[in-house]
């Protein structure tokens, strides 16, 4: 809601024009012949011969994978290959045309069925690679391993065909899983992908590179760097909401009205829906989309209609002709673009597809237009080649690709990773953890210099602790409170890390819904602090793709509530590409996630325990503005994706632990180390999240009426976590209550529990009892204390569950007899 | 710096001694050599000599407590030297600990408010001897048990659902007292409770102190009746009856009973009188020492007699360790005599007669009075008439023989009865290392070893 923009009243009521004007998409337009082409001077004749080879490997690599999963073997060679293929055999035309005039600087992103797609890229990169440094960049990838093995009885002199049997050795080692794989073999075949090429991640999650794709333009564009960014997606993948979302981020207005100086313009992503017909089962056009064309979709989003273009797929110098105008186009900065390229897939979705969704007609009919053949053709008609020339092509293939698949196959040139013998190697994977202070070499553009911030001065003179020097409460508006604490962390980054960009709903002029970013916005230029369109799953997924690409970011969920609209981005997508990149990318992502209450059941949950059940995302929840301040530091120091939550109810508090109030300095809390907030002896508390407030009133309660002192633990971090603090004190206390406002059911609370109860058996004088929320809806705010955990429900616990205290009369049922009842109820 | 006098271990088996008697006192000054206390095993006492010369700033025990073998005793220095840090930590966390009576009564007073941790910890909490077993413990619960030596039979739970809670247990701990090691022991095992302050050192229950338990009786077994008078055991007595009891309940003993001429020996024993007294034998050997090395010889030729049975294996003793009981005034005594075979008759006689003043003494070497140092045992009851008697194994050893008087028996000499004097052997074993045909065959050859000693003196 920039105040730049007039809503004029008299222009949105009484518009110049009363039609939308929808430019036109052009459709399979392409009318060259080769002979013009050649006489445009677009190509060689070599040129054109290589376009047809490059067809062939990927139409041979294709062929060997489903004779291994149909046949069990190639060339008589048996292999059982258990893992998924969905091939792309009859899309060798688009795939070999789209990565024509990419540089390696241009990176592609892909779906589950992008083998072509990696191979053309591939061999366009090691076409047009300077030979030293292809040679180089092979030598050094996993330190020479797997072109050692590629390149073991290769002969002939020529990097670029040592770089072919790379490419093809090292795809294929990554399919079967083996550690000489680009991936180490844990990306496999939907995720195999080379970043030296310019290969971004493929993806097994239909759409899901939809916004992936644009957060690597996002980064490209912020950061200067060179190269547009290439989306390759399937017709079906077009009814995904990351596809609408990061489309919808990728049209903003702002780019061209809001960005300034060289930031101004479009960003530098292309769609290219692989239209080959069919989504899984279901037909596209005429049957599950309505779109008819996918080529519509651009109308929809912008003016421009994404510059969308349908074009044939199965001629490869149409897809190439299309990409050079709309590569142009990007680099002028006039992005988005789409290309919806027609294409057919002669195999089923996976070869466990038996195709009984088309007839056998159809098949035949498009197998009698395939791409290779009629481009063969069109090369002999114009004469480029003789056939014996293009049949010798192909024999030249199938030899170096036996040769590839004999290799890959191999048990002992090809290893797998012994995740038996090493237990922990994978576990290792899992998080980078490195400590890095700016992942950018720019000086960090700021608009002033941070002292001069109208925040920062307010700050400055707010008092740091809830105290001040004689020990009375300092007032609200005097008190440094726990946004302050989040916001110094980040304002700090910003002026450290060129890189660093934040955004989300409502981030800019608004400071953020609960005003942690107000001062940012005087502080920083519009590219590195926007509002984004409400689309939770573009900002969690573009933040994703801006990370693997190199950069820092901090995309805001406004509320924990809706996690669940970036459900894939936050499980599927954030976690999992460190690991699967077998670590060659890392995922600098602190997703700020804001903790409700008041707002009833769609605004007031805690979802931090499904952050904590996905393996690979750091999930932190301080609240108090000395961890806050010191946990965000850490969060942005590293290099692992962080779901920092924040507590609603607690923005306003005054740090009231640590000695001394909140260091005007830097400082790190290691992620991990939970933190005992008060010290006792009879029981410990150990809380999650805006419970811990709850649980000193407890504990005073305790002390008051009953002389018994709790341990108050408040963990700070949920993943990960270190027991040995609180194991020391379970030993010491013998009894644990476990807090948190997450609804018990199946929470992290109840992980904790079980771990507690193994860890610290012999020293329990009870059973760790576990307080969640109700498992219910969140009700409205006035009737809220039945729901989250009260003081009195920890008192009501140790009552019932641990030593009953003398005279004491329960306010909550917490019973065993009562659990048992709502268990049967699923309540 | 001062130096701590710690209490010696004395031999591998022992865990722990007995303070017999102190003979300095706090602030003595005592020189390198002298005696600073008295202590005693099971079956032995010793001195322990002061190694330098100093002042006693320290004495942690008192006499008559058990304690724990390397455990400090007391500690020597010079006047002002700071000594606490020598104090045992079973003792030091004794110091200032309240009374179970005190702190109970301010419990029942307290208002709520500001209490002390063994006040807030008995509260609502009635420690009597009631029997519970079977009641639900908490891990932790039973941990402090164990720690405490509190037996959970005893305690009455105050957790959900009667469950014993760790705050039972450290009420039912104040409640009996600070207990030593044996104390501990004695109530882990059961069937005893503690009185709560005991005549230990600063009160500290000693296994003495204990009371025999009786859910619902739990007044005096112990004490003075009207037609008798209960006396505890002596540790010594205990020990005996324990592996006297174990014997009996872990093998299977018969005796074998066979009278042996012995003429013979009694002309040697004259002999050897006469050497002993004219000079010409340092030692005076005697009937028994005749006896031992004709048992001796026996068991060169009869392995399975000269063994322990291990249950399912037997240990076969390629020498004789010869056990020889010995009755003493704390009790009966079994030292072992090593590698007896290896002796003549004049070695032998010397070295029974040493074991044997040892244990009188309580100077003998503890492990010679393991079971398991002897592989066969000889028991001589013939100096106090005793004819026959059924001797009881010291397990895992698999015989012991019986020495009984001489009495005269009429024997077939000559044509003519004439008596003759016969020396009563009693051969008890273990039947599952041998059988009776074998015992007997060991027994006889006892018997003819004795009638045909030929010993040179």
């Amino acid at each position: 809601m920039p105040k730049s923009l007039y809503i004029d009243p008299n222009e949105v009521l009484r518009p110049g024009e009363h039609q939308i004007k929808f430019p036109e998409i052009p459709v399979m337009q392409y009318a060259k012949t080769v002979k013009e082409e050649l006489k445009d001077g677009h190509f060689t004749p070599e040129d054109l011969k290589r376009i047809y080879r490059d067809m062939f490997v990927i139409r041979e690599f294709e062929t060997m994978l489903n004779l291994v999963k149909t046949t069990g073997g190639y060339n008589g060679v048996a292999y059982s290959n258990p893992g998924p293929a969905h091939l792309s055999a009859g899309q060798e035309a688009a795939a070999v045309g789209m990565a024509y005039n990419l540089d390696t600087d241009d990176f592609i992103f892909g779906s589950h069925r992008s083998h072509g797609e990696i191979l053309a890229k591939g061999l366009r990169s090691i076409e047009i690679l300077p030979e030293a440094e292809l040679r180089k960049l092979m030598e050094e990838f996993w330190g020479g391993a797997t072109l050692a093995v590629a390149g073991k009885d290769y002969k002939g002199g020529s990097t670029k065909e040592l770089g072919i049997r790379f490419l093809l050795y090292g795809a294929m080692a990554e399919i079967f899983a083996r550690t000489t794989g680009f991936n180490k073999g844990l990306g496999g075949s939907m995720h195999t992908f080379f970043t030296p090429f310019g290969i971004y991640p493929n993806n097994a999650i239909v759409g899901g590179s939809g916004s992936i794709a644009v957060g690597a333009a996002l980064f490209k564009k912020v950061n200067r760097k060179k190269g547009i960014v290439v989306a390759n997606l399937g017709d079906g993948a077009m009814a995904r909401g990351p596809v609408l979302e990061g489309m919808t981020f990728a049209s903003m207005d702002q780019f061209k009205t809001l960005w300034e100086g060289d930031m101004k313009g479009g960003l530098p992503i292309l769609i290219s829906v692989m239209d080959n017909q069919y989504a899984m089962g279901g037909q596209t056009r005429g049957e599950t989309m309505g779109y008819m064309y996918p080529a519509r979709l651009g109308a929809g989003f912008n003016p421009e209609a994404w510059h969308a273009e349908r074009v044939d797929g199965y001629n490869p110098l149409a897809v190439i002709d299309a990409f050079r105008r709309k590569k142009a186009l990007l680099e002028k900065k006039e992005g988005p673009a789409l290309i919806d390229v027609v294409t057919y897939r002669y195999s089923g979705h996976s070869p466990s597809d038996q195709s009984s969704y088309r007839t056998k007609e159809e098949m035949d009919a498009w197998q009698a237009e395939d791409c290779i053949l009629g481009y063969g053709r069109k090369l002999v008609e114009a004469g480029v080649a003789a056939q014996e020339e293009l049949d010798a092509i192909q024999a030249s293939v199938k030899d170096v690709m036996f040769e590839m698949y004999k290799l890959a196959i191999d048990e002992t040139l090809s290893p797998r990773m012994d995740l038996v013998k090493d237990n922990e190697l994978l576990g290792e994977m899992m998080f980078s953890n490195m400590s890095v202070d700016t992942l950018g070499e720019a000086t960090p553009e700021v608009n002033h210099p941070m002292a001069e911030n109208p925040r920062v001065k307010q700050i400055a003179g707010k008092t740091r602790f809830y105290l001040d020097k004689d020990g009375k409460p300092v007032s609200s508006m005097k008190m440094y409170n726990f946004r302050d604490g989040v916001f110094e962390a980040i304002v700090d980054r910003f002026y450290k890390d060129s890189t660093l960009v934040a955004y989300g709903e409502e981030n800019r002029e608004w400071g953020g819904a609960f005003a942690v970013y107000r001062g940012l916005t005087e502080a920083l230029p519009y590219h590195r602090l926007f509002n984004s369109p409400i689309a939770e799953a573009a900002i969690i997924g573009t933040a994703i793709g801006y990370a693997m690409c190199g950069g820092r970011v901090i995309p805001e969920i406004m509320y924990c509530d809706f996690l669940g609209c970036c459900g894939d981005e936050i499980f599927n997508q954030l976690p999992k590409w460190q690991a699967m990149s077998g670590n060659i990318l890392k995922m600098p992502v602190v997703v700020r996630v804001s903790v409700g209450s008041k707002y009833g059941a769609q605004h007031s949950q805690d979802w931090t325990s499904l952050c904590t059940h996905i393996p690979g995302l750091k999930v932190v929840f301080p609240v108090t503005p000395y961890d806050a301040k010191g946990l965000m530091n850490s969060a942005l120091q590293g290099t692992d994706p962080v779901i920092f939550f924040e507590s609603q109810r607690l923005y306003g508090v005054g740090e009231q632990f640590h000695e001394g109030g909140v260091p005007e300095g830097y400082y790190e809390i290691p992620l991990g180390e939970p933190d005992i907030k008060r010290e006792g002896k009879d029981v410990t508390f150990l809380t999650i999240g805006a419970t811990l407030y709850r649980a000193l009133k407890a504990a005073d309660e305790l002390k008051e009426k009953y002389g018994l002192e709790a341990e108050v633990i408040d963990a700070r971090t949920l993943v990960p976590f270190n027991y040995e603090k609180l194991i020391a004190s379970v030993k010491k206390t013998g009894r644990i209550i476990i807090a948190g406002d997450a609804s018990a059911r199946g929470s992290y609370l109840n992980d904790l529990a079980a771990s507690i109860t193994e860890m610290c058996f012999d020293y329990l004088d009870a059973a760790p009892v576990v307080l969640g929320s109700r498992n219910w809806i969140t009700p409205s705010h006035e009737l809220e204390d039945a729901f989250f955990p009260q003081p009195s429900w920890f008192l009501d616990a140790i009552h019932e569950k641990m030593m009953p205290l003398p005279g004491y009369v329960p306010v909550s049922n917490q019973t065993c007899a009562q659990q048992i009842l709502r268990a049967k109820k699923g309540i | 710096m001062a130096n701590v006098v710690i209490m010696p271990k004395q031999g591998q088996s022992v865990e722990s001694c007995i303070i017999s008697e102190f003979k300095v006192k706090v602030g003595d000054t005592v020189k390198a050599g002298d005696i600073l206390f008295g202590y005693e095993t099971d079956k032995a006492t010793f001195e322990e000599a002061s190694q330098l010369d100093g002042t006693v700033l320290a004495i942690f025990w008192a006499e008559g407590d058990e304690i724990p073998v390397l455990q400090n005793v007391m500690v020597i220095g010079q006047p002002g030297e700071s000594f606490e840090e020598f104090r045992p930590k079973a003792l030091s966390e004794t110091s200032g600990h309240p009374r179970p009576d005190k702190s109970e009564g301010s419990a029942a007073e307290g208002s709520g408010r500001g209490r002390s941790e063994a006040e807030t910890v008995s509260e609502g909490v009635h420690f009597t001897a009631v029997e519970n077993a079977g009641a639900p413990v908490s891990p932790r619960a039973r941990m402090l048990a164990e720690q405490k030596g509190v037996n959970t039979a005893q305690v009455a739970g105050s957790g959900p659902g009667g469950r014993i809670i760790a705050r039972d247990v450290e009420a039912a701990a104040l409640a009996q007292g600070q207990l030593t090691g044996l104390a501990k022991a004695r109530m882990a095992e059961g069937g005893v409770v503690s009185p709560g302050a005991g005549s230990g050192l600063a009160g500290a229950v000693k296994g003495a102190d204990l009371k025999v338990w009786k859910p619902n009786h739990t007044e005096g077994l112990a004490g003075e009746g009207s037609e008798f008078q209960v006396v505890k055991m002596s540790n010594m007595r205990k020990l005996i009856a324990k592996s006297m009891y174990n014997s009996l309940q872990n093998s299977a003993q018969l005796t074998h009973m066979l009278g042996a001429d012995a003429r013979k020996v009694m002309a040697l024993r004259k002999k050897a009188k006469k050497a002993f007294e004219e000079g010409r034998l340092d030692v005076n050997v005697t009937i028994n020492d005749f006896v031992c090395y004709a048992v001796i010889r026996a068991l060169g030729q009869f392995p399975n007699v000269n063994s322990h049975c291990l249950g399912d294996a037997m240990r076969l003793f390629k020498c004789v360790n010869l056990g020889l009981a010995v009755d003493t005034e704390r009790g009966l005594m079994v030292p072992a005599v090593e590698h007896a075979d290896k002796m003549d008759i004049v070695s032998l006689s010397r070295s029974l007669k040493k074991v044997a003043d040892d244990c009188k003494k309580g100077s003998i070497n503890p492990d010679l009075l393991s079971p398991e140092a002897a592989s066969f045992t000889v028991s001589n009851l013939g100096g106090f008439e005793v004819e026959w008697f059924t001797p009881i194994i010291n397990l895992p050893q698999s015989g012991i023989l019986g020495v009984g008087t001489i009495v005269p028996r009429p024997k077939m000499v000559d044509g003519a009865y004439q008596y003759v004097p016969y020396m009563a052997l009693s051969f008890t074993y273990d039947h599952r290392a041998i059988d009776g045909g074998e015992a007997t065959r060991f027994l006889k050859k006892v018997a003819e070893e004795i009638e045909n000693l030929e010993i040179d003196l």
